[in-house]
């Protein structure tokens, strides 16, 4: 009896790095599983198809680029991340429900370590968003004009929008411990940033009153960038400078600091 | 106890959440191999000191020792030496029995086939085999209690906290979970027990501290803290309730003033202590029966702890003196 | 007691929870009015140029309907916990008409469906909307996502009941997503590629809005009306069963 229950051997010495991977893995496995991948891919190209087909003859004619694909694209990118993040919201609302982050902090373990894995987690479901937005992209005529490092460029940007989309997500998840409410929660500022902003048509095509909200909003900041760093085969797309780049760099920035400073006080908080 | 054989010291623990004061000064000590039972009624401060001593929560003041390591400068030193389980069992609902093992092996720092091997062996030992590749979340209220105590033994605690580990189980698990917590006493562990089951903590724990409102009102063996509360007592119920002043004057000097004054008209019985343990009993059946008074039932009777907690803890209910209120 | 006491019972039950939340009140209506707002917006100007007249009478009928059909997947959820909790099991065993609790569902996304239509119909008379077509048009206008929402609801509820899951409802949003994209509501049938009208033209969300728009602004209305009640019935029809089945077995634990 007793044997089996007890171990008798020495504690081994659990490492940061080996607890880390270990939480990842544990959000991931069951993803591939459950459907939650499926619906994620299958999302993406709904809404790459339900954007641009509608809206290709009417917002099309009216926007400066040489296809609206080339246009677009970049919005459904966000699209997709978005959709990331609020899983990783959701993933977070769950854990804080069921009382496992509890026993997680009376382990010997990092504080912050749940957190990252989260985040890796998330990270991952940013990348198969970029992947198969950019597959849709493509599809329907999108090309990177520049050159590879503004592809690099590119790419490493959308990651880290989705890396700081995805803190705010874990925290307000954490928050509400609702996992059901979460989801509705974050959808409202998705759509109405998301139409409020360059992504659709640019920002001339709007109410004079609402144009400065249109063109200073993060998410405007985050599609001139991308449009720059992916390039066109006309001068329409911005330019590759830090007037540019500069802005969305710094939101990212902000809201990573920000939120990482916020999780670290929540979750060092010993009452 | 040597300074060695002591796994848990807690000394003048206070804490406070904004104005409510949950502790305020406790000081006990738990031996290795020893059980612990922590008693108290709702809102004591025994989640609190739980949560105190497994770093989950800062005492104002006063100093905690666990397994050597003190609670607040040495707390990864805590939690490598503890396992926790609380009230609501903490698995990862979306992966198997058998993967949330693993992880929790992985997570202490069990190498890949070092957590399975582990993981195999507590399925077994916690008879959780057949299952092991099911969801948790399709678990039973017993199996899912099995499977998170076995997440926390996956390596070897030196103290283990259970909060009311077997709230809600089967009578079944619940025994798997007692002979479990001999298997600790065998092999060195200190447990601090939650219970609110008193025959739990009577049979299982080696000492009881009931805790309430923040202080400790009453610590010692379940049978010292029954001593305390009147001991042994001789309970006289004769046939006809009619016969209760009858039993009470043929008792005599027997029967001390305190108890004779607690009898009312409502009384169907004469309830007495018994310092002489049978000697009284046999006394007092000689004084009654030639008194020719049938009796129904004549015995020698030791409070329960729920009696114990309840007088101690100043709720409603009945000491053992109370004649009438026992019934 | 009779069917229909106890169906009100229940009803008000669901409703009196709904609206002492305020997260759910301000998402049910706050998400529509504010959608509503940005989409005439972006794409008022836009479709007013093609086709002459103003997006609002497709747009308010399509933002109602995403109105229902958002909530319709809450709700669902919401019963699911309702499964797992016991809750459905209790109320089974209480001695009252079988299919009041059911019908209750049913009978509170109705009502919880007509309440946004109307909230968001206010915004859109707020925005330019205008009803041409005389007061029974506009009766009948405010009924028509019910119409074709319940049967949405019920398709949801069903697929909520048959799963373990609560992210297999939730992927039912992706059929409500396609939808609503290939929607006469949310730009005008000839600005789809040609191979994709027929099927934006039938699908039973551009026959509530041209139905809608027929009611209130002028143009058919017996073709798109027709059309959203044989959606609405046929859907009706195949799920009944299932439903039923469905809302039994997870009151019951055989």
């Amino acid at each position: 009896m007793t044997v089996g229950a007890i171990p008798l051997s020495a504690r081994p010495a659990p490492s940061t790095p080996q607890q880390w991977w270990t939480l990842t893995t544990r959000m991931i496995a069951p993803t591939l599983a459950n459907g939650e991948l499926a619906t994620q891919i299958i999302g993406s190209i709904v809404f790459t198809v339900g954007f641009y087909l509608p809206l290709k003859n009417i917002l099309g004619a009216v926007q400066p680029m040489s296809s609206y694909a080339q246009y677009l694209t970049p919005l459904i990118v966000v699209q997709a991340i978005f959709f990331a993040a609020v899983s990783a919201a959701f993933r977070s609302a769950i854990d804080a429900l069921q009382g496992i982050n509890r026993r997680f902090r009376a382990m010997p373990m990092a504080a912050l370590t749940p957190l990252a894995a989260r985040m890796t987690a998330s990270i991952y479901r940013c990348v198969v968003a970029l992947v198969v937005s950019l597959a849709c992209g493509h599809v329907i005529g999108f090309r990177f004009h520049g050159p590879l490092w503004h592809t690099v460029g590119f790419i490493a940007l959308t990651l880290l929008i989705g890396a700081a989309l995805a803190l705010v997500g874990d925290l307000i998840g954490a928050a509400t411990r609702n996992p059901e409410a979460t989801a509705p929660l974050l959808l409202v500022p998705q759509v109405t940033l998301g139409l409020a902003s360059v992504g659709l048509q640019p920002v001339e095509r709007f109410p004079g009153w609402i144009q400065p909200f249109v063109r200073d909003q993060p998410l405007s900041q985050f599609l001139n960038s991308m449009r720059a760093l992916a390039g066109d085969s006309t001068p329409a797309a911005p330019p590759v400078t830090w007037s540019v780049i500069g802005p969305a760099l710094a939101w990212v920035a902000g809201i990573v600091v920000v939120f990482t400073w916020l999780h670290a006080r929540v979750a060092a908080r010993r009452p | 106890m040597s300074s060695t054989d002591r796994a848990v010291v807690v000394d003048d623990l206070r804490k406070s959440f904004g104005s409510v004061v949950a502790l305020r000064g406790i000081s006990f000590e738990v031996g290795r191999g020893e059980v612990l039972g922590l008693l108290g009624p709702n809102g004591a401060g025994k989640t609190t000191t739980v949560d105190i001593l497994s770093t989950l929560a800062t005492p104002d003041s006063g100093t905690a020792l666990v397994a050597g390591h003190n609670v607040r400068t040495d707390p990864a030193g805590v939690r490598r030496s503890i396992m926790l389980t609380g009230q609501q069992v903490a698995l990862d609902d979306m992966l198997t029995g058998r993967a949330n093992l693993v992880m929790f092996g992985r997570l202490q720092g069990l190498k890949k086939a070092e957590a399975r091997s582990r993981a195999a062996e507590l399925l077994e030992r916690f008879d959780l085999a057949d299952a092991a590749d099911r969801s948790v979340k399709h678990y039973s209220g017993g199996m899912r209690r099995r499977i998170d105590i076995a997440c926390g033994l996956v390596v070897r605690p030196e103290v283990v906290f259970l909060d009311e580990p077997t709230t809600g189980l089967d009578p079944r698990s619940r025994l798997a979970i007692w002979e479990l917590v001999s298997d600790f006493k065998a092999d060195g562990i200190a447990t601090l027990l939650t219970t609110q089951y008193l025959e739990e903590a009577d049979s299982l724990s080696d000492r009881i501290i009931v805790i309430d409102r923040g202080t400790i009102i009453a610590e010692g063996t379940a049978d010292s803290l029954k001593e305390r509360t009147g001991g042994t007592y001789c309970e006289i119920v004769p046939r006809d309730m009619m016969d209760v002043p009858a039993v009470a004057a043929a008792l005599g000097a027997l029967l001390p003033g305190e108890n004779r004054a607690a009898l009312t008209d409502a009384s169907d019985r004469v309830v007495m202590p018994a310092p002489d343990g049978a000697n009284t009993l046999i006394a007092a059946l000689n004084l009654v029966s030639s008194a020719d008074i049938e009796l129904q039932d004549i015995a020698l009777r030791r409070p329960s702890l729920d009696e114990v907690f309840l007088r101690l803890t100043g709720q409603e209910g009945a000491a053992a003196v109370d004649a009438g209120a026992l019934t | 007691m009779s069917l229909i006491n106890e169906t009100s019972l229940l009803t008000a039950r669901i409703l009196r929870r709904w609206s002492s939340d305020a997260a759910t009140v301000a998402q049910s209506l706050l998400f529509p009015a504010g959608f509503l707002v940005a989409l005439n917006v972006v794409l008022g100007d836009g479709v007013k140029r093609v086709t002459g007249t103003s997006a609002l009478y497709g747009s308010v009928p399509l933002v109602s309907l995403i109105g229902a059909t958002s909530g319709a997947i809450i709700v669902a959820v919401g019963v699911m916990r309702e499964r797992d909790d016991g809750l459905l099991a209790r109320f089974w065993v209480v001695p009252s008409h079988r299919a009041s609790g059911l019908l209750s569902r049913l009978l509170a996304e109705a009502v919880r469906i007509v309440v946004i239509t109307s909230f968001v119909m206010c915004v859109g008379l707020l925005l330019g909307f205008r009803f041409n077509q005389g007061f029974p048009q506009a009766v009948a206008w405010l009924f028509m996502p019910t119409v074709f929402g319940v049967a949405f609801s019920a398709v949801v509820m069903t697929i909520a009941l048959y799963a373990q899951n609560t992210l297999v409802p939730q992927a039912t949003e992706v059929i409500a997503a396609v939808m609503f994209f290939f929607s006469t509501g949310f730009v005008p049938l000839d600005q789809f590629p040609k191979w994709l009208q027929p099927f934006v033209e039938h699908q039973p969300c551009s026959f509530v809005v041209e139905a809608m728009r027929g009611l209130s602004m002028g143009g058919p209305v017996l073709k798109p009306v027709l059309g959203t009640l044989l959606w609405s019935a046929g859907i009706a029809a195949i799920i009944a069963v299932p439903l039923a089945v469905g809302y039994r077995r997870a009151s019951r634990r055989d």
